[in-house]
Order: C-alpha cells, then structure tokens, then sequence
C-alpha cells in the first residue's frame, strides 16, 4: 500500500536478515574459522611427492594442523634435478621440532594425499616463520614394484633348492627316512604307553 | 503434404522462439536501464520481496526439506552396499547446494510468483492498465518489471540459502535418526566436502534464475492478447517457458563453472 | 492546440487510420463518432503518445508527439490525461491511490494535501467519501467516474474520453455527460470525446468529427452534423441498419 505503514517492511528484513545469518554461517563452517586463525608458514623439500595438491592437510602426530597453500617445482642447477618444494601453513601454537621428520602418506580408501610429520625430539630447535625441512621420500610405485620383485627373487631360489632336496629343509620334505621312524616311535609308544613317563628316568 | 506441413510448423516455431528471445532481451536491456536510473522506488520492491521471498518461504522449505528426506534415503540405497555411509553426507551437501537447492528453489518460484506475475500484468494489459499506467507518465517497465526485477533477484538466493540448509537438515535428521550416524560426524564429513566455490557457483546460478523468472513472466505478461483467455494462454506459456530456460541456464552455468572453476 | 496532420496506421496489414487530418482548438469538446473499431481509440492512443504513427504527424501546442524524447513525453503527459473505456483502475490500490496516483508518484507533495486534491476530485464527479473502497468493489458507472476524477486529478489541459457513455445506465450516462460539459466550463479544458453514442455527443460537443474508413468524412458543429445530407453520416446519426456504411464494410470483406 502506498498511504500508511504496514509491517510489510518488518517482514521482508526479518526474511532477509535470517538469510544473511545463514549464509554467514554457511560461510564460517565451510571455512572452518582457519581463515581467521593466524599461523606461520614453513617449506618442504621433496624429490618425490605423489601428487599432493594445494589444500591437502598436513597432521603433526597423527593430528591436523595445517594445510598445504603451494607446491612448486623448482630445477636445482647444482644437483642437476628437480625439487619440489611445498609451502605449508601451520597453525600459530603448534611448535615443529627441526628434526622432525616429514613424508607425504596416503590416506583412506580414496588415496587422497597429505603431509604427514613426525615429531621429533629435539624440542630446543624449533622451526619458525620460512624455515625448511627436507622431506623423506615416498617411495614411487615403479620402486615398490622393484623391491617386491627382489623379495619374490630370493624366495624363488630357496623354493628352488627346497625341490633340489637341498639344505635341511628339503631334506625334511622329501627324505622318507625321518618318516619311518617317526612311524616306527608312535608305534612303539602305543605299545608301551607307560615309556612316555619313566623315560627320562630310564635315560638317566 | 504432411512432411512439408511438419517444417512449416517448425519453422513457425523457431521463428516464435527468436521473437521471443528478441523481445526478451530488448526488456531486458530497458530492465537494467531502469533499475538504475532514479527515481529509485524502495516501496514496491518490498511489496514484490514479500510476495517473491517472503510469502514463498513456507512452500520452498517444505520441499527442500522432502528433497533432503528423499536424497539422503536414495544415496544410502547404494552407499551402504559399498559400506560408505559415511559419505552420504558430502555427496548430498554438494548436490543440494551445487544443484537441487538453486534449481528446485527457482521452479518453485517460477510456478508460484512468475505464473502471478504474468498473470497480473496480463490482465492489467488486459483491461488497459498499461496503458492507463503510461498516460499516467510511468513507465510499465520501471513501475512493473524493475521491482519484480529486483526482488526476484535479490530474494531467490536467500531462499536458496534457506532451501539448502534445510535440505541438509533433512538428510541430517534420515542420517542421525535411521542410519544412526553421529550427529558431530555428519557435521564434520557436510562442512568438509563443501567448498566456497560449491557457494557461491550455487548463488550465482540463483541470482540468474531469479532475474529470467522475472524477466519472462513480466515479457508474457506484457505480450498478452485476446482477453481472460489470452491471459490464461500466457500464464502457461511463461511457466513453460521459465522451466524450459531455467534447465537451459542451468545447463550452461553448470558447464562453464566446471571448466572454468575446475 | 492538437493538430493531426495526414495520420497512417497499420496493424498486421489492416488500415486503420488512412491519411487522417483533424484540428481542435483550445477550449474545444471534440467529439469523435464512428462505428465500433473503426480505429477511434487508435487514434487516441496517437494523441497521448502509447503508439507511433506508421506516417504523419500530431502536434499539440506545436510539438509533434511521434518523436518526443522520454523527459517530453513525460511534461506532455502531465497536460493530458486519459479517460478509458473500462476505468483501467489499478485494482490493486484503492480508489484514493488510483485517483491520487500521479501525485502519489511524481510530486513531493506531502500526505494531507494529496489527500485534498483527491477528495477534491472525488467530490467534482460526485464520489466524495469512497477513497477506501477497492475498484472491485465499484459498478461500471463508478469505475467510469474515477477513472474520470484520476483523469483531472493533475489538472489537465487536455482530456481524451473512450467511449465514456459505453455499458452505463442512461442516468449515470446523462450524469457524466453534464460532468465533461461543466469541466468544460469550469476548468476550460480542451476535451475529445470518442463515442458512438449520438445523444451524448450533441449534449457536449463544440464540434463533431466524424470518422469512416481511417479517415474525417465530415465536421462541423451539432447542428450541422444532423443537417447533413451525407448518407454515410446520415446512416450513422440515425442509427440505420440499411445504407452505404453496412454496404460498404460488405465488400470490404
């Protein structure tokens, strides 16, 4: 209406006013306060780091405090190879000691990747602001792949010589000899169940 | 004979199409113009953002929050075959507030407020109050469509707000109650698999569906000849019409933003 | 004051106004007869500016309306004002918005005055006191008699009438006859009046136009339109099934 007031007004910035409180806290959950929350940045260095993405947490002992807000590949002309260096945000009153150790790991059934640090133990040295840490690194599928091709190697060899009727073990398996006498004991000792028990005597 | 017949007719459809789109655009274009030309009109737009925000509340929650019972019951149909229940949480965050929540919201108030809306300036054409309207020196376009304009596009996204919160309340209360995930959980696994960008993409889409809602169903209505029937014939076309061009927009927003916000 | 000078008008390959040329004079009551859609109220809509002519021109007070910027179009449609056929009441605001609608709109009056000026109105077509009620709530005859108050709310200088007399009772029709014939004399506006009702038209008129096939077959005044020995007007006046009109629209077809 045009003459007079009505609530109409009331009504519409109530409307409005509850829709802003919920984008509001559609806003702060989905950020998780982290925004707001102040911390420090270190970096990373990798040769290797299994597709780790900006964003992926980071867990100190197994907990998260941090993500990872940049990766890049760097060629080092000295070492003639590339490195991978990740910056990390880690939150203000979380204290890494500088010899930690730090490996990219997999996590759950969907593979997805983060950063994980163990803490080590010398709590005198901290890392601050910038600081580096090299990264042990993940193993490459293609090297998993060769260990567990050696693995599979030597175990053939000795499976090899156990047919071959080689070393004790394949003597045990293929030689009948022990088997008869293990026959011939059983045998003997349900005769006489009674040598079971003065046995040791006799023997002494 | 009949096979010419059918491409006359196509023909005659395409042609109506692009007579459509034209004259879409070209109130469009007048829209925007006046929107920001003064004087600027506060009163009307809070009466269009009663009738589009206000008013449409209840019938939109309430079928979000259907959308929420149902979706979550669907995804845990299969996500408890492969033994991730856990997960039905974020795939119905994201899709509600991605997809459903914008999308469902925006047919609601197309069937509701845009059916009004053409239906109201029809029979105003009707009865020749449009006109009535331009002796009077107001322009139909800044006196009708600029409020409708506005308070579609500024009331369909804080309805989609309210659509998605109460869409995952919905699936909360399925996956809390009946599947018997914890509540902290349910929290954690929604707030983590949304992004910023799922948001605001959402939003966006809104705020689009919002300004065609208006914009078509104020086109029909302006174009409405031929009495209470015309303005019945109007009224079905705009629905029609704004449902085919909401999908449309849907379709197209939701390819450019996965190839440009990957 | 409005001058219609060879006006041409076509709606989907239909003529309706052909090369019409027509002059009122200030102060005049002008009233336009002719058959149901013969383009009276096109040529209305001309006057006031809602539709553009396919060629010709209107002047009034020497500015052509066809080609008008908004800011124009705006100043001369606070000089005239429009009286429709069915009232076109916005049936969304009750008669005190709708007569005080432009008030409302595009003055910074305050409320008491606006209040004033429509009761004011309100009382010149005899309707004071009914500010409050709805336009669905009004018969035909009071819709007419608003939709007349809103038109002289603004104080006009020009008022164009559609058919004012249409689809009302003798008695409420008499009754707005004697209203546009007294603001004529009081408020001295320049009226045109389209209607096919004949005793209407000589109880206001100045000067009847008559219009036949998009054109003004004959002027003058009262008097000498029912002198006339035209047979077309002579059908017309006197309301005759048989002769050249009827004839004519015929083999139009």
């Amino acid at each position: 209406m045009v003459f007079g007031k009505t609530k109409l007004e009331l009504k519409v910035g109530i409307f409005v006013s509850i829709g802003l409180a919920v984008f509001v806290i559609f806003i702060l959950s989905i950020g998780g306060f982290k925004t707001w929350s102040s911390g420090y940045r270190i970096n990373l260095r990798f040769n290797f780091v299994n597709g780790v993405k900006v964003g992926a947490p980071v867990r100190f002992a197994g907990v998260d405090v941090g993500e990872v807000k940049d990766v890049r590949l760097n060629f080092v002309p000295e070492d003639n190879c590339s490195r991978v260096n990740l910056n990390v945000w880690i939150k203000e009153d979380i204290k890494i000691p500088a010899d930690s150790t730090v490996w990219v790991n997999t996590l759950g059934l969907l593979g997805e990747k983060y950063v994980e640090i163990m803490p080590g133990s010398d709590y005198a040295s901290l890392l601050g602001e910038g600081q580096f840490l090299i990264g042990v690194d993940p193993l490459p599928m293609h090297q998993i792949f060769r260990n567990a091709e050696n693995i599979l190697h030597s175990l053939d060899e000795g499976l090899e010589r156990i047919n071959n009727k080689e070393g004790s073990l394949g003597k045990f398996i293929y030689d009948d000899a022990i088997y008869n006498e293990l026959e011939a004991l059983v045998a003997d000792v349900r005769k006489n169940p009674w040598k079971l028990f003065i046995r040791t005597k006799e023997r002494k | 004979m009949m096979f010419t017949l059918f491409f006359v007719d196509l023909g005659r459809k395409v042609l109506s199409f692009l007579y459509f789109l034209g004259g879409l655009a070209s109130l469009a274009g007048q829209t925007v113009y006046f929107t920001f030309r003064p004087p600027y009109k506060y009163g009307r737009i809070i009466e269009q953002g009663k009738k589009a925000g206000y008013d449409s509340f209840p019938l939109v929650s309430l079928i979000s929050l259907f959308i929420g019972f149902i979706f979550a019951l669907q995804t845990a149909y299969f996500m408890q075959r492969i033994g991730s229940e856990m997960y039905i949480a974020s795939m119905v965050a994201l899709s509600i507030v991605r997809e459903l929540g914008p999308v469902i919201t925006a047919l609601v108030v197309a069937g509701r407020v845009g059916a009004s809306n053409t239906a109201e300036i029809g029979s105003m054409q009707v009865t020749e109050q449009i006109d009535a309207l331009e002796t009077l020196a107001a322009n139909p376009v800044k006196y009708l469509v600029v409020p409708r304009f506005v308070a579609l596009g500024v009331m369909l996204p804080v309805l989609t707000l309210y659509a998605n919160i109460i869409g995952i309340l919905g699936s909360y209360l399925i996956c809390v109650v009946k599947l018997g995930i914890t509540s902290s959980m349910y929290m954690h696994v929604t707030f983590s698999a949304l992004l910023y960008k799922d948001l605001f993409t959402g939003l966006f889409k809104s705020w689009i569906f919002g300004m065609l809602i208006a914009l078509i169903s104020c086109y029909e209505g302006f174009n409405v000849e031929g009495g209470a029937a015309g303005v019945g014939r109007a009224t079905t076309r705009s629905v029609v019409f704004t449902f085919i061009m909401i999908i449309a927009a849907d379709c197209v927003f939701t390819a450019l933003f996965y190839f440009i916000f990957p | 004051m409005i001058e219609i000078i060879g006006l041409h008008k076509k709606f989907n390959n239909a003529t309706v106004l052909d090369g019409l040329s027509l002059n009122i004079e200030k102060g005049q009551t002008c009233v336009i007869i002719g058959r149901s859609g013969c383009g009276k109220s096109v040529l209305l809509k001309h006057i006031v500016g809602l539709l553009k002519p396919d060629s010709g021109k209107v002047l009034v007070d020497r500015k052509e309306v066809g080609v008008l910027d908004e800011a124009e179009l705006d100043s001369l449609r606070s000089k005239i004002s429009m009286v429709f056929q069915g009232g076109a009441l916005f049936d969304s605001m009750n008669v005190a918005e709708n007569v005080g609608f432009s008030l409302i709109e595009y003055t910074r009056l305050g409320y008491k005055e606006i209040m004033n000026r429509v009761e004011e109105s309100l009382s010149l077509v005899g309707l004071g006191g009914i500010g409050n009620l709805m336009p669905a709530e009004l018969s035909g005859g009071m819709k007419k008699r608003v939709a007349l108050a809103r038109a002289i709310c603004i104080r006009p200088e020009v008022i164009l009438y559609d058919e004012p007399t249409t689809g009302i009772d003798p008695i409420a029709a008499d009754s707005i006859n004697s209203l546009i014939r007294s603001l004529h004399d009081k408020l001295k506006v320049t009226s045109i009046v389209v209607t096919h009702d004949m005793k209407s038209a000589y109880h206001i008129a100045d000067k009847i136009a008559m219009m036949y096939k998009g054109r003004i077959v004959i002027e003058g005044s009262p008097r000498e339109i029912r002198e006339s020995h035209n047979p077309v007007v002579h059908q017309f006046i006197n309301g005759l099934a048989k002769g050249p009109i009827t004839e004519a629209v015929d083999t139009f077809k």
